[in-house]
């Protein structure tokens, strides 16, 4: 059952990673805009970042969807998630008006608040089935499964494979 | 003594496989996990590398690809400099809702300019060329840069005007620079001349930058509408000011 639950929150995790990712892939000049607009971050790194977050969304999409080194990306998709939230909550305190740029920008949204609002409420969500992958990475049509045929016998936090190992 | 021995050992001798199976495991898993990252590092090398290859914000432009009859490096003043009351806008020629603050404003604005009571700080710009299968954004702001270039700011203003009135949906494929060169001509410039800046896309880094600059300017949207240094936040609210002080 938990092993269901995990390929959920993977699918979940991982299906939104990778449409945002690619939403963003082609713009890569917009998707520095987005950084610099959160006001957050050096200029010195801003460009980078910017570049570099649709390459990090789409492989943390991919692993996640395959089910490979679930716990290492869970771990990933987790930080990104807090990152992501803290970004949002900073720029709603001090009142900005931006799109979070999440499926790639489209202009400044009509009602700010509640955008911010439904933003930090997905991300939460997000980052909840990321932390479940992290605790409970084992998950059924895993490509895991087949990397590490023996790894149950490693403990791996799951308790129906422990009662195996016993 | 000897048989105590020999069982010892042998228990010792299967323990120590089993050792030796499981390290055996570990430094397989080892080995997997390492490649598995190996190859992911590398897929995200070649994206990244991809990703920043294609930006070209920030490349210098050569005298020929700049726009000429600017006022600053990447807006055009236009009014008399006598008159009492400033609008900045930052505009994108794809973008509807700047096309509804024009729908709403751009005549009286115009008037007001001829009449001298205000002048207006144009920082076109083009984000928007995702909305179109052609880049029609940034074709489009180049095309009037080209007609400023060759037909000074009125013609700039002429053909912001037949842009807005003609303004591609956005999810369409624009408008191709034939059109371009038509509304450019209908605004002023000559046609011999304007042709060759629109087919080549000669403003295009220029365009790039000015994009960049807009974030740099900490605006994040269009329209975007500054009234004598203040941020109008709503555009309904801004348009009201920009009537009211083009009246």
């Amino acid at each position: 059952m938990r092993q269901w639950v995990g390929v959920l929150a993977r699918l979940l995790v991982g299906i939104v990673d990778l449409v945002a990712g690619l939403a963003k892939f082609p713009d890569p000049a917009g998707n520095v805009r987005q950084v610099r607009a959160f006001q957050i971050l050096p200029e010195s790194v801003v460009p980078t970042v910017g570049h570099a977050l649709p390459t990090a969304e789409i492989i943390i999409g991919v692993a996640l969807i395959l089910g490979l080194l679930t716990r290492l990306f869970g771990v990933l998709s987790a930080l990104f998630f807090i990152a992501f939230i803290i970004g949002i909550s900073a720029a709603w305190a001090r009142g900005l008006e931006i799109n979070c740029g999440c499926f790639g920008s489209h202009g400044v949204p009509a009602n700010p608040q509640r955008q911010y609002a439904i933003d930090i409420a997905r991300d939460v969500g997000l980052l909840a089935c990321s932390l479940w992958l992290m605790v409970w990475p084992r998950t059924r049509l895993a490509l895991d499964t087949l990397l590490f045929p023996h790894h149950e016998r490693l403990a791996d936090g799951d308790e129906s494979e422990e009662t195996v190992e016993v | 003594m000897a048989t105590n021995q020999k069982k010892l050992s042998k228990s010792e001798r299967a323990q120590a496989l089993m050792r030796q199976q499981q390290r055996r495991e570990r430094r397989r898993n080892l080995l997997v996990v390492g490649s598995v990252v190996l190859a992911v590092l590398i897929i995200a090398a070649v994206l990244f590398f991809v990703q920043s290859k294609s930006d070209t914000t920030g490349k210098s432009v050569t005298a020929s690809g700049t726009p000429k009859n600017l006022s600053g490096q990447y807006d055009v003043v236009i009014g008399k400099s006598s008159a009492p009351h400033t609008i900045k806008l930052y505009e994108d020629l794809q973008c509807p809702i700047c096309q509804e603050f024009e729908k709403a404003a751009g005549d009286q604005v115009r008037s007001a300019i001829a009449d001298g009571k205000v002048k207006v700080d144009y920082h076109m710009v083009a984000f928007l060329d995702r909305e179109s299968s052609t880049n029609y954004s940034s074709r489009a702001l180049n095309a009037a840069m080209a007609v400023l270039s060759t037909a000074g700011p009125q013609g700039f203003l002429k053909f912001h005007e037949i842009a807005y009135d003609n303004q591609p949906a956005e999810g369409s494929a624009g408008v191709p620079d034939s059109t371009l060169v038509d509304w450019a001509v209908q605004a002023g410039a000559d046609k011999a001349k304007v042709t060759p800046l629109i087919d080549g896309n000669v403003y295009h880094q220029w365009v790039v930058n000015a994009t960049d600059q807009m974030s740099k300017d900490k605006v994040t949207g269009t329209p975007t509408i500054f009234i004598d240094g203040t941020e109008e936040t709503n555009l309904q609210t801004g348009v009201n000011a920009v009537l009211q002080i083009t009246k």
